[in-house]
């Protein structure tokens, strides 16, 4: 589950989940839903891997949606279904998508980029939350 | 995330301007000077903003103040508005987040020798125009391409480079901060990443609050300033408001992650983690230095290539060439940058690092950086406002230089979160309610429209009159929105 967050100039992104590794899904969905108004419309036509290491959560986690973010922005890749892995080292996820089609998908915000500002990722219960700010 | 009320001591030092003393937060090297009204004041408590302000007091070699400007707002590490000089010498550190992920977006002010009565019956057309000629939108491609070598010149140049390649005259730069090159900018300090971002987005818009405006000056406050300005009443501007797009957006990125250990590194705590700065001095201080000025001249690149393809729609629609149609440029700032300058620290003078996060440059009359041309009379400083109510364009006073490091506002500042906005009035409502007020707006997203509709803005009459009273900058002109293009 994701929506959105207040903000007084840009946009927050809040997820939650019963796992880590469904956590990082369900922030790069709602990623997806800040670009587009239209997410439904990513079909899973192409994928690529992603690789990252590191063992703070919320590094982990930014990097994570800044390359989703980079792989929009110089490659137009939309994605639709994250599966993501955690290990020791780091994370693994593969990223299913297609490019940006014009006739079909409707750009909603552009996001400069992926915040620490107020970046959360934490446990509470048996469930997931992250929140993390996007520069609009 | 919504932010609790500011509940901490503010003391009034005058009625523009107030303290936050430096007991407030552990950490605090200086205390916080905000130039807010009391009317203004109660909106910038609400959304905790001064705390980021105390925040900003701790950064490692600031003098004087961490200041903020009336359009102050919560912003992420810096507020929108922040104002912070370091002193290398001291071990005063750059900071990525005092400038922001858009490096050098500022504004652009076009004169044109149009009257009211002649565009009006072509509003609509003109800005269909304007909005099929120049890309707007997230992740638009532009029509100027260029391979990494030229990009790379064209960074290092700045926007000699457009002038060099026929878009533009060496007026431009003239009139342009820093002549549109920022010295010693270091292009192969920016990554390829950000060079991959950068190649088809110089002359594009993007999206957010930037925008390419077609004003009337409505009101001249300053006839004699006025007329060195070449503005007068019932006169048709345009404005254009863009910045460093993806490449810019990029770099800020890639030194954030780099700046990550840097406080570690270099013996320093810091408040907030958006706020990783390094030493100015130090090898990675230097390397962001030198690619953050690349980043500014892609800037300076981008208005001045949106400037151009403004200036050839209007030739198309008017049968005129631009120069018969009198479109040099006015004026061209930043508000997202830090430049090294002297200013004068406790009658001492000293060359410091100047952050201005969402602030404006308003060197005074007699400064050597203002344009020989307004010398006598001082720095045009341009505001841009929201797209129903107006903009203003100001001049330079010599109160900026003893109270805010040569700084003013740089616009109306949000009141209202994206989401609230989107509630209150669609897309399309807001059109409607644009047009109400003669405005004609385009825009690649209804959404962004209904995000940035006036109404989600503070008045920017009442932030202009703020600087004003403070001695900061003195107004000269209001410019009213006629057709606007938007991402």
């Amino acid at each position: 589950m994701y929506e959105f967050l207040e903000h007084t100039a840009d946009l927050g992104l809040r997820a939650f989940a019963p796992s880590l590794a469904e956590l990082f899904s369900e922030m790069g969905h709602c990623l997806m839903a800040a670009l587009l108004d239209n997410p439904s419309e990513i079909h899973a036509r192409q994928r690529f891997r992603l690789e990252i290491t590191g063992t703070n959560p919320e590094d982990l986690l930014f990097d994570f949606l800044r390359e989703v973010l980079y792989r929009f922005e110089s490659e137009k890749f939309l994605s639709n279904r994250f599966e993501v892995q955690l290990h020791p080292q780091g994370l693994t996820a593969d990223i299913h998508g297609e490019s940006f089609d014009p006739a079909r998908h409707v750009l909603s915000h552009e996001v400069k980029a992926i915040t620490y500002h107020e970046l959360r990722v934490v446990q509470e219960g048996s469930q997931w939350l992250a929140e993390v700010i996007v520069d609009i | 995330m919504s932010k609790s009320a500011f509940t901490g001591p503010l003391e009034r030092i005058d009625p523009c301007c107030v303290r936050i003393p430096s007991w407030y937060k552990q950490g605090m090297r200086v205390p916080g000077l905000l130039f807010v009204d009391e009317n203004l004041l109660d909106q910038c408590r609400k959304d905790n903003a001064p705390d980021q302000v105390a925040n900003v007091a701790c950064l490692p070699g600031i003098q004087k103040a961490s200041i903020a400007m009336p359009d102050i707002h919560w912003g992420y590490g810096f507020c929108i508005g922040g104002v912070a000089a370091t002193d290398p010498e001291e071990g005063g550190v750059i900071c990525p987040g005092g400038i922001g992920y858009d490096i050098n977006c500022g504004v652009r002010l076009v004169r044109t020798n149009l009257t009211l009565d002649e565009v009006k019956p072509r509003m609509r057309e003109l800005v269909k125009a304007l909005f099929q000629q120049i890309p707007t939108g997230a992740g638009q491609s532009g029509s100027f391409v260029f391979t990494e070598k030229e990009l790379k010149e064209l960074m290092a140049r700045g926007a000699s480079y457009c002038v060099g390649r026929g878009w533009g005259v060496s007026h431009d730069l003239e009139v342009t901060e820093s002549n549109g090159c920022i010295p010693d900018a270091e292009p192969d300090y920016v990554s390829d990443r950000a060079i991959s971002r950068g190649k088809d987005q110089c002359g594009t818009l993007g999206s957010g609050n930037h925008f390419l405006e077609v004003q009337v000056v409505d009101h001249v406050f300053d006839p004699e300033v006025g007329k060195v300005f070449g503005l007068e009443l019932g006169q048709i501007v345009v404005l254009i408001h863009s910045g460093s797009r993806g490449l810019g957006y990029q770099v800020c990125e890639d030194y954030l992650v780099l700046f990550r250990d840097m406080p570690k590194k270099y013996g320093f705590e810091i408040p907030d983690r958006q706020l990783a700065s390094a030493p100015a001095n130090s090898p990675e201080g230097r390397r962001y230095i030198g690619a953050m000025r690349a980043a500014a001249n892609f800037g300076f690149c981008n208005r001045q290539l949106l400037m151009h393809q403004a200036r050839q729609v209007f030739a198309k629609i008017f049968q005129r060439s631009w120069q018969d149609l009198g479109m040099s440029m006015l004026y061209d700032v930043a508000h997202n940058i830090a430049k090294l300058e002297e200013h004068s620290v406790d009658g001492v003078k000293k060359k410091l690092w100047v952050h201005r996060k969402g602030a404006t440059r308003a060197f005074p009359a007699g400064h050597p950086e203002v344009p020989e041309v307004y010398r006598s009379v001082g720095q045009p400083v341009i505001i841009p406002g929201d797209m129903g109510r107006a903009s203003w364009v100001l001049v330079g006073l010599p109160g900026s230089m003893e109270r805010s490091f040569g700084t003013t506002c740089h616009g109306a500042g949000r009141a209202m979160s994206r989401t609230a906005a989107v509630a209150r009035a669609s897309g399309e409502k807001v059109v409607k309610e644009l047009e109400a007020r003669g405005v004609i707006a385009m825009s690649q997203s209804k959404r962004g429209l209904a995000e940035e509709q006036p109404q989600a803005y503070k008045n920017v009459d009442e932030v202009v009159e703020v600087v004003h009273g403070a001695g900061l900058s003195a107004r000269v002109a209001r410019l009213r929105p006629l057709g606007v293009i938007k991402g």
